[in-house]
């Protein structure tokens, strides 16, 4: 089985902040991983240093068997890799459709393939009645969908979900937890950050914990909700606060 | 607008243009018609990099002033036809956008704004020293040659009109071109949201880079143009910072980021110009303190110019008559 | 050669301190309220100018007129915060250039039509006086300015440091959305932090006076060195900014001695495309953004 994705020793400091140390992890293909931990663990950190928007201290990521560390994000997503943003970044002033055919003109030159391709992937998601909306007219959920949208229409591999299900009521949430399923469905490898662990535990089979930037603990669902650092860890954090 | 009906208004605007210099006696109206077009294919250069891809640039006067002496120099020096050196212009000033372009385009924002400021300005100063090379703070005039169309010299405005036409056609052509293209999605995109243009495997850098040398090129081209037109040139006119704002004012005020904008722009505002410069004279300050409000006041209530406000209008049109 | 030396860089250091004020004033606002306030110079002409006519009127020192420039521009900016920056804040870049922008074109061109393009100066008693100290030449006037441009700064900074309204202002400058959680409201200290900068600004405007000319287009030169000082002293960087006018200042003043009358602005731009070179974040590193 080919890794996805490989993280070995991954660290980066901002400041005096290690905001993420010494962190490895794999990713088999078609597989879906959850990153999980408390506030400024250092997941979205560790997105970010996966797909190139900074540059780790120290350490390697390769993606289906090729370094991505030092090259730029737009590289990184020629590999092979998408991400969605926490907050979403629309491209406010398009539509959905213009915002799913800039991701879609990666692989399709010309605009009418990058059209075609982009409304079947707005289809996927469910968002074709809005194709002509203004990206910055949308409710929430639905800029997740386009954020998923647009990233799917550059033909990834391996997709990066950053909390797709802050901010969603639990109706929201069991749309977008299906659609993730039928994603991984058709063979994508993900990897998602998340929060809320009704969906970590529908959607993941591994699950990576990180807490203050290092990685604490790592399993199979129940191995982990179970682990006692793992609980130290959020009900510390809690306690703290 | 359906494809066939805009295709009919298009057709109709560019015949208007081509005869309506022909009704126009006086040379007065015909210079402010050659200024309208002028500026009017000066923003829409600028339009490309500020208002798609949202660099705001104030320091196009660089390569104004690149194009204007890069031409004039082959001419005088080496006795070469303006119409190449209006090409050899636009290269220069492609060339300087890449060096130009890789320190202003380090900061974001206002600052890279700052930057392509302080970046025209150095240019100027260097044309101010450059006596043996370049005419200095005197600058020259250009030998006229009375009727010389092949060394882009005539007799009358109108052939200038039709000049000048023409580079706004093609500016306009170009523009359109892009903004149905791979490359306009990406100038949007970047301008929106650099972070999430990456991150759809938009090559950010090489972008800005290229449309920078493309609004480069035709800028340059327009200071060639200047040249023959006032049949002189100096640093301070060449490279004047009047140019740099001119360029994005138009932009701004009819809508950037669209094709007319520009000239919708400018129509509104040099004729604004025209008219208080006929009823308050050339007083000191006063066209500039309008040009400002007129600023604000679109800044303020109509981000979006007058293009904008248009679309909006079509859109809550359109919407009213889906529901009804 | 050393007097010659030591003499430029006194002219620059002591010319510097107002490069201060005004750069200060411009890395506050783009620390605070995120916006690069292009409009800067213009209010540093407003200050000449009401101290000129307060010269003139009712021949009030210079230093005096302190006392009204200050407060008459600390107004002025809460006024220019209240009903033309908060209109934009929240839009993206262009409508905050090019707001100021405007705003910096309007308040020149209606200088220009009120006051023609010709130069005013005041002239107090001691704007020929200067110290002498060993083979240096110290003007008086010039002395004075540094002396209490280096006091406001300080003022600044103790008020950033102490007070309770200071300390809002920092914290809505590292993390907007964060203070505004924590009760501060963004209006009043954006307001503060425009009344405070274009008060300094005007300050310089007064200390200008007793040896600079006013003239409509006077903020632009000043304006163009606060910015360089800026990116230099890193966005948002008070101290950065003090310290970067300073540097600025002497460079100037060394360019003008050893390479020519009118090569100040090169070396300052120069110095600028330096910076954009080597080290874009500025001399004490941080964002760019």
């Amino acid at each position: 089985m080919v890794q996805a994705l490989m993280v070995s020793n991954l660290a980066k400091q901002f400041g005096g902040l290690r905001a993420v140390q010494d962190v490895s992890f794999t990713v088999r293909e078609n597989e879906t991983l959850a990153l999980i931990g408390p506030n400024g663990a250092g997941k979205t950190t560790a997105f970010n240093l996966i797909m190139g928007f900074y540059r780790p201290d120290a350490g390697s990521v390769r993606a289906f068997g090729r370094e991505l560390v030092g090259l730029r994000p737009h590289d990184v997503c020629r590999m092979g890799v998408a991400r969605t943003f926490q907050v979403a970044k629309p491209f406010g002033g398009m539509t959905v459709l213009e915002n799913v055919m800039t991701g879609a003109f990666l692989h399709e030159r010309r605009c009418e393939a990058a059209r075609e391709k982009a409304r079947e992937t707005i289809a996927f998601v469910g968002l074709s009645a809005r194709e002509n909306t203004a990206a910055r007219d949308l409710t929430t959920i639905d800029q997740r969908r386009l954020e998923m949208a647009r990233a799917l229409a550059t033909q990834p591999r391996l997709l990066l979900l950053d909390e797709v299900m802050a901010g969603l009521n639990p109706a929201e949430v069991d749309q977008a937890v299906g659609l993730v399923k039928k994603l991984a469905a058709r063979g994508l490898t993900i990897v998602i950050v998340e929060h809320l662990m009704r969906a970590v535990m529908a959607l993941a089979r591994h699950i990576v914990v990180l807490d203050h930037g290092q990685k604490i603990a790592e399993g199979a669902p129940t191995e982990v909700v179970n682990n006692p650092e793992v609980i130290r860890a959020y009900l510390g954090s809690s306690a703290a606060a | 607008m359906r494809i066939g009906r805009r295709r009919v208004v298009v057709g109709a605007l560019i015949a208007l243009m081509l005869v309506l210099p022909l009704a126009v006696k006086s040379a007065f109206a015909l210079d402010i018609l050659i200024r309208i077009l002028l500026f009017a294919f000066i923003g829409t250069a600028w339009n490309l990099l500020g208002g798609y891809a949202k660099q705001f640039s104030l320091g196009h006067s660089a390569f104004f002033g690149l194009g204007a002496y890069t031409s004039t120099l082959m001419q005088i020096d080496l006795g070469i036809s303006p119409w190449i050196g209006m090409l050899a212009g636009g290269v220069a000033a492609m060339l300087a956008s890449l060096p130009i372009g890789w320190l202003c385009f380090r900061l974001r924002g206002p600052y890279f704004t700052i930057a392509t400021i302080a970046a025209a300005q150095v240019l100027m100063l260097i044309f101010l020293k450059l006596r043996d090379f370049a005419w200095g703070a005197e600058g020259t005039t250009i030998p006229n040659l009375g009727d010389a169309p092949l060394m882009m010299q005539f007799d009358g405005k109108l052939p200038y009109y039709y000049v000048v036409l023409l580079l706004l056609l093609v500016a306009l052509a170009i523009t359109a071109w892009i903004a149905r293209s791979r490359l306009g999605f990406y100038l949007v995109a970047l301008g929106e949201d650099q972070d999430a243009a990456e991150a759809v495997g938009i090559d950010v850098p090489r972008v800005k880079r290229d449309i920078y040398m493309l609004s480069a090129f035709l800028t340059a081209m327009a200071g060639t143009f200047y040249v023959q037109y006032i049949y002189f040139i100096d640093p301070q006119t060449a490279f004047n910072f009047s140019i740099s704002i001119e360029a994005a004012l138009v932009s701004i005020v009819g809508g950037v980021g669209t094709l007319l904008g520009p000239l919708i722009g400018t129509l509104l505002l040099e004729t604004t110009s025209a008219l208080l410069q006929s009823w308050l004279g050339n007083q000191a300050g006063v066209q500039v303190t309008v040009y400002s409000v007129i600023l604000m006041a679109v800044i303020l209530w109509r981000p979006t110019g007058i293009m904008g406000y248009l679309a909006e209008v079509r859109e809550r049109r359109r919407l009213r008559q889906g529901i009804a | 050669m050393l007097e010659i030396v030591a003499q430029a860089v006194i002219n620059g250091l002591l010319i510097g301190g107002i490069y201060a004020l005004v750069s200060i004033g411009v890395t506050l606002i783009f620390g605070v309220v995120k916006i690069v306030n292009f409009a800067q110079g213009e209010f540093v002409m407003i200050g000449m100018y009401i101290t000129f006519f307060l010269a003139t009127q009712f021949g009030m020192d210079p230093l005096l007129s302190l006392l009204v420039s200050m407060p008459v521009l600390f107004v002025i900016g809460v006024l220019v915060q209240h009903f033309l920056i908060r209109r934009v804040l929240g839009l993206n870049d262009l409508p905050q250039i090019f707001l100021t922008f405007a705003l910096s074109l309007l308040i020149l061109n209606i200088a220009l039509m009120l006051f023609s393009a010709n130069y005013r100066t005041v002239h107090t008693a001691y704007s020929d006086e200067a110290f002498h100290f060993g083979g240096l030449y110290v003007p008086v006037a010039k002395l004075i300015a540094f002396g209490v441009a280096m006091l406001l700064s300080a003022l600044l900074w103790a008020f950033l440091r102490a007070t309770d309204l200071g300390k809002a202002m920092r914290a809505a400058s590292q993390n907007r959305d964060v203070a505004q959680l924590m009760g501060i409201n963004p209006n009043r200290v954006f307001a503060v932090a425009l009344g405070i900068a274009l008060a300094l600004a005007g300050a310089a405007g007064s200390l200008l006076m007793p040896f600079y000319p006013a003239y409509p287009m006077v903020g632009q030169v000043f304006v163009l060195m606060a910015f360089v000082a800026v990116v230099l002293g890193t966005l948002g960087n008070v101290v950065g900014a003090l310290v970067a006018s300073l540097l600025m200042g002497i460079a100037e003043s060394l360019g003008i001695q050893f390479i020519g009358a009118d090569s100040g602005l090169i070396v300052v731009f120069l110095l600028l495309l330096a910076t954009l070179a080597l080290r874009p974040s500025g001399l004490a590193g941080g964002h760019t953004r």
